[in-house]
């Protein structure tokens, strides 16, 4: 039923998704709300959450092939599927994002390394072809040497490219609420935090063919990886607020005030703390919730929910604060403003993101993993 | 009646009792009339820029310089570059920042002219993953439109906010089209005359062609500088308080407003090495 249910969320969200990408494509950026002085909106937050979140679902791929986890058993191809459909839903998302799309392989043929951003395309290129090996092997020979060495080289990509994500944003000494030292190190704890939440959804809704004993334990150890990385999450978020405020330098202070007070402050305190922190980390520290599958596969939902609204609250409010001051009011125009809530359109095209990847991983589960001898099966 | 009597006559007669007659306040006609014989600043500058151009491009460090006390924030420079550049709605380099200064009574207006800063270790520069935005040869940065990929990685690395984007917007498209009487979006591109920013003549044909698509920005004309005239907003500057030249000519007018003690630039602290300086 969930998987119904789930089935026609993808579908819907993929329709939905089409007219805004036709618009896009056909009519331009224009019925888009960012703009010049809020140029990254919604498109680059979820890519950002979607490349995170394929590069946690890697490491957790690496539990069953690289570390031998006990519980991870069985799962390490789906979560290797999961990977390979979430990072191009993601380049997807930053791909709409472009003004000239059209010309994106001249980040391949005509490269400046010394800009991070093509560092990053050729990191996550690598690092897309890394998790098609890893899956390659992981069904032909994963008990053999070549698949050791592929996951353990993704597997350090994976961080790489999480904290690559950071450093993008925290290189930029030009916003100050992006220019924090912790920036690079919070990312891959993000993405291994995504990548439990993706889990639990996963192995809660969709893995009821996974032996019992085993899939309560594996839910078990997904809800202590999530307590222990929602904490993290809180420390850093707390220790990150609370130094702005402290220091108050202005940027800073309106971009924080922007989160904590601002115009979309439901999106931190309800969605990102209360939805997707507080109620995971309640319920899941409950023995007998978390192993109930689909509560476990709730709680993943809404810690991803939260992680998606908390890259956007990276995202926007760095952007929010005049770069001279007197800026937003010096010349009217079009996209001159510093408001920014997505338009219809954004939300159409990461309505299409999302159901391309929810339609992926189901897809992938039903018709691609399952005609596939399990790792555990080629074992035997 | 000469010059001296005029200004006599009627600041004592005119605005008696409001101002003190000329004589008193030790004012003559005199220096007056040795300002509009002074050559204009315009004139000097433009014969600079020409001398500049007989040197190797390499050899040129381009500046502007803004004396904040004279500008008086009409914003005849942000107009007419927008009219030189042919800059579409939305698209804007250089705005003049307005803030009022003080409580009432003693309440001012600050103004500040901002172009790019055309830095030397440009943040915008380094962040561009095809090289789309770089350094020419005479170190403005440019913005090469067959390049830009549109990622506004320029746009969000730069400090001073110099940077818009190209929607595609056009000043016709909302109007309505009657079969041969008006023009409407359609139109635009015949309407709407090709900017001719680098050298080449941009024509706003589509929402997909260049610069539709990429990020914009000041370059201190250098369509104008290469046949030696001066930027639009330099020319245009009413109160003439921007000024342009080449910082690496001893003699230039910018080489000497550029030493001295009462000048500025932006952000200093961030090490851009901006080429824009603030007199204050």
């Amino acid at each position: 039923m969930l998987k119904k249910i789930s089935y026609a969320v993808g579908a819907l969200a993929l329709l939905f998704g089409l007219w805004g990408v036709y618009v896009r494509l056909f009519e331009g950026e224009q019925s888009a709300n960012y703009g010049s002085y809020i140029g990254w909106g919604l498109w680059v937050a979820m890519y950002l959450f979607l490349a995170g979140l394929a590069a946690g679902a890697y490491m957790l791929a690496a539990f069953e092939y690289l570390f031998n986890v006990p519980q991870f058993k069985g799962t390490g191809k789906t979560m290797l599927w999961a990977a390979l459909v979430t990072l191009p839903a993601g380049l997807a998302s930053i791909g709409m994002d472009l003004g000239h799309i059209d010309r994106i392989w001249k980040v391949y043929l005509q490269p400046n390394f010394n800009s991070f951003l093509a560092l990053m395309v050729w990191g996550y290129t690598i690092f897309l072809i890394l998790i098609a090996l890893s899956l390659y092997f992981a069904f032909k020979s994963p008990e053999k040497a070549a698949m050791k060495v592929v996951m353990w080289i993704g597997f350090v990509t994976s961080i790489l490219v999480a904290g690559g994500v950071g450093f993008l944003l925290g290189g930029n000494a030009a916003r100050l609420y992006w220019h924090v030292g912790l920036l690079p190190v919070q990312f891959p704890v993000f993405a291994i935090a995504s990548g439990a939440g993706l889990m639990l959804l996963i192995v809660g809704w969709f893995m009821s063919n996974l032996e019992e004993k085993q899939r309560s334990d594996l839910l078990w150890t997904l809800a202590i990886v999530t307590i222990a990385t929602s904490v993290a999450k809180l420390y850093f978020l707390v220790a990150d607020y609370t130094q702005s405020l402290y220091g108050g330098v202005t940027d800073n202070l309106i971009a924080v005030n922007y989160v904590l007070n601002g115009p979309h402050a439901f999106m931190f305190w309800g969605v990102q703390i209360v939805l997707g922190l507080l109620i995971p980390v309640i319920v899941l520290a409950q023995p007998k919730l978390a192993k109930n599958g689909f509560i476990a596969g709730l709680m993943g939902l809404f810690l991803l929910i939260g992680y998606a609204a908390a890259r956007i609250l990276i995202v926007v409010p760095g952007q929010v604060a005049e770069m001279m001051p007197g800026q937003a009011e010096a010349f009217v125009g079009p996209k001159l403003t510093l408001a920014y809530t997505p338009s219809l359109m954004e939300w159409s095209v990461t309505s299409a993101v999302f159901g391309f990847a929810i339609l992926g991983i189901l897809i992938g589960m039903d018709y691609l993993l399952n005609r596939m001898p399990r790792s555990t099966e080629v074992k035997k | 009646m000469t010059e001296a009597n005029l200004l006599q006559k009627y600041a004592s007669e005119v605005f008696a009792g409001l101002v003190a007659p000329v004589a008193e306040l030790g004012i003559s006609a005199a220096p007056a009339a040795d300002a509009l014989a002074k050559e204009d600043v315009l004139v000097r500058m433009e014969r600079e820029l020409k001398r500049a151009l007989e040197k190797p491009a390499s050899e040129r460090r381009w500046v502007m310089v803004i004396d904040l006390r004279r500008c008086i924030g009409c914003h005849a420079c942000t107009v007419a570059c927008v009219a030189e550049n042919k800059l579409p709605p939305g698209v804007v380099y250089r705005p003049v920042m307005t803030e009022e200064v003080g409580t009432y009574p003693n309440v001012t207006m600050k103004f500040l002219p901002r172009p790019c800063m055309q830095c030397e270790k440009s943040p915008c520069t380094e962040v561009c993953p095809v090289t789309a935005t770089y350094h020419d040869e005479e170190g403005v940065v440019v913005v090469d439109y067959e390049q830009c990929i549109g990622c506004r990685a320029c746009m969000a690395a730069c400090p001073y906010g110099a940077r818009t984007f190209d929607f595609g917007y056009t000043y016709t498209e909302q109007l309505p089209v009657f079969d041969g009487a008006i023009v409407g979006g359609e139109n635009a591109a015949g309407y709407e005359h090709a900017s001719q920013e680098y050298g080449e003549a941009w024509k706003r044909e589509g929402r997909h062609e260049s610069p539709v698509g990429n990020v914009r920005k000041c370059h201190f004309c250098l369509h104008r500088i290469k046949d030696g005239i001066l930027p639009a907003c330099t020319t245009t500057c009413i109160g003439r308080a921007t000024y342009f030249g080449d910082a690496n000519d001893p003699d230039s007018l910018v080489t000497e407003l550029i030493n001295k003690p009462n000048v500025i630039r932006l952000k200093e602290e961030l090490g851009t090495e901006p080429r824009v300086y603030y007199i204050v």
